[in-house]
């Protein structure tokens, strides 16, 4: 089992593409459960990848490639997974902030939230703040995730957390944010509960906020 | 030397004698809401009109005492010219590219007027009309994007970095091959227009690719680039690139425009003698939420490691104060 499980991971650290598929394939012939597969190869593997992007071992080339490989892995077992009924490790709405078109930062952390085992609902771009609250307000997630690249953008971070205080709704959802010009002493100003610096950082954050 | 704006940039530019100070100056964006108010120039106007271009611009000369004047505040000139659906934004709002023509890869159209096309002509006419206002006294930096950075808007960028991820490397050189003759065609026309050295920005940065895919898959191009344009160049990539510098100080660029996440003192030993330093006091902590004080002794730092030009690290937050910015005046004004 675990010679199975070893190649699935070292597959997605290499990003294999072309390969995972099949592995994948022959993990659940051998009777590995699907939740297994996902927790003891998938996640592991997805870890050691945002390790190495936090190390500067490799860069968004490579991390893009490794969540390809997850994601074609992934698609595999969901249906799978969603017969055996396994619950997901938390809900997260994910977007850039107004005004910020750039989102290979808010993708990557995407690809590395779900590599956890997180159910994410990517609103996409350029976000504006009362589509997000109501968001928030319907699908009442664990955490809410901003993303900016541009420093011009960075005080609409500021108005989803003054909006979420109006709407009494501030208390409901933790609020992370990330980005090149995001730092921690500026998610502090603006009272967000965490600032990630990459996506493997996201990924330890998220955990911390859901089980406290 | 006579201590004028323009001399003491030039004199930098070409390591030459020093004045009785540093010289200020940004090869990226100085636009601010600050500014925009001092001037009565906003965007989206400062894009796409050419006297407000120029006006916004003179603005970080004469307003803030800056020794440069750089009227390019997007990264978006070319991609409209090559045919991209760009949203010019708002006062609060950078413009960005809407659509990516060549996600497929396909061969590029470079239209014949290229040249002739509203956002690059009214980046050329800008430039005429900062030549005829401040020539001699400010020096008058024009702004391309590299092919790198073209790369991104015409593909798209997670689809561009991908394909590298996926070793499609020839899809991407051939992507790059087909767009350096815009960025030579563009480098070449803003010298023609009055600039006194063009800034090429090209984002390979430490953030996104590895130094050995910048040396494998640009460094080439850049030298191919520098081989083919007459003036002084200066080379714009952000991010911490500390690891990449000696590769650049190989690509046949005068200068090297860098942020303060690269050590001046460290930058300065890699490249000294091979390019000129532009920058580096950090944007998002110093410039927009930092005091006057914090940005002088950032300044003072960068000039006492030896970066010849003093400002920002990049295109400034939109949100900047006016006296932060002067705050990097009053550092040079001590001298060296």
């Amino acid at each position: 089992m675990s010679e199975h499980l070893d190649k699935i991971r070292e597959a997605i650290v290499g990003g294999l593409h072309n390969e995972i598929e099949e592995l994948v394939s022959s993990a659940v012939d051998a009777a590995i459960a699907p939740q297994q597969i996902v927790n003891e190869a998938m996640i592991p593997g997805m870890d050691v990848v945002g390790q190495k992007f936090s190390t500067n071992e490799i860069f968004v080339p490579e991390m893009l490639v490794a969540a390809v490989t997850m994601n074609k892995g992934l698609d595999l077992l969901k249906p799978l997974l969603q017969k055996a009924g396994s619950v997901s490790k938390g809900t997260i709405v994910m977007c850039t902030v107004k005004g910020d078109l750039h989102d290979i930062g808010k993708n990557l952390v995407i690809m590395m939230l779900e590599g956890a085992g997180f159910e994410v609902i990517d609103m996409g771009v350029d976000m504006n703040v009362e589509t997000l609250i109501a968001k928030v307000k319907e699908i009442k997630p664990d955490i809410l995730g901003l993303s900016a690249l541009l420093t011009t953008t960075l005080p609409e971070m500021a108005k989803v957390l003054e909006s979420l205080e109006a709407n009494g709704i501030r208390n409901q959802v933790k609020v992370m944010i990330g980005g090149a010009p995001v730092d921690d002493a500026y998610s502090e100003k603006i009272g967000a509960d965490a600032y990630g610096g990459d996506a493997a950082e996201a990924v330890q954050i998220a955990r911390e906020l859901i089980t406290g | 030397m006579k201590s004028s704006g323009y001399q003491l940039v030039m004199s930098a530019m070409f390591k030459g004698e020093k004045g009785d100070r540093p010289p200020t100056g940004t090869p990226t964006s100085i636009a601010c809401h600050d500014l925009m108010d001092a001037t009565g120039i906003s965007f989206p106007e400062a894009h796409l009109n050419a006297a407000a271009m120029a006006e916004l611009a003179l603005g970080g000369h004469e307003i803030i005492g800056f020794d440069t004047v750089m009227p390019e505040y997007s990264v978006d000139q070319e991609v409209a010219a090559l045919g991209a659906d760009v949203d010019w934004g708002d006062r609060n709002m950078m413009p960005d590219t809407k659509s990516f023509l060549y996600q497929d890869f396909s061969d590029i159209t470079i239209p014949d007027d290229f040249l002739e096309k509203p956002s690059m002509k009214v980046l050329l006419d800008a430039l005429s009309i900062l030549r005829r206002h401040v020539g001699g006294s400010a020096a008058i930096i024009g702004k391309a994007m590299g092919p790198w950075t073209l790369s991104y808007h015409m593909a798209g960028t997670q689809n561009f970095l991908l394909q590298i991820g996926l070793g499609e490397t020839a899809k991407v050189r051939k992507m790059v091959e087909q767009l350096i003759p815009v960025t030579i065609a563009s480098v070449n026309a803003q010298f023609q227009a009055g600039a006194d050295i063009v800034v090429v920005a090209d984002h390979a940065t430490g953030n996104l690719i590895s130094a050995e895919h910048y040396a494998e898959l640009l460094l080439p191009y850049h030298q191919e680039l520098t081989s083919q344009i007459d003036g002084p160049t200066i080379l714009h990539v952000c991010g911490n690139c500390s690891d990449r510098l000696h590769h650049f100080a190989e690509a046949g660029f005068n200068g090297y425009h860098f942020e303060w996440q690269v050590d001046a003192k460290n930058a300065v030993e890699i490249v000294d003698d091979k390019m000129v330093l532009i920058g580096n006091v950090n944007n998002p902590q110093t410039l927009l939420q930092g005091t006057p004080e914090d940005v002088y002794q950032q300044a003072r730092y960068a000039i006492e490691s030896g970066v010849e030009i003093i400002g920002p690290e990049c295109a400034i937050p939109l949100s900047t104060p006016l006296e932060n910015l002067k705050a990097i005046v009053a550092a040079v004004q001590e001298g060296y």
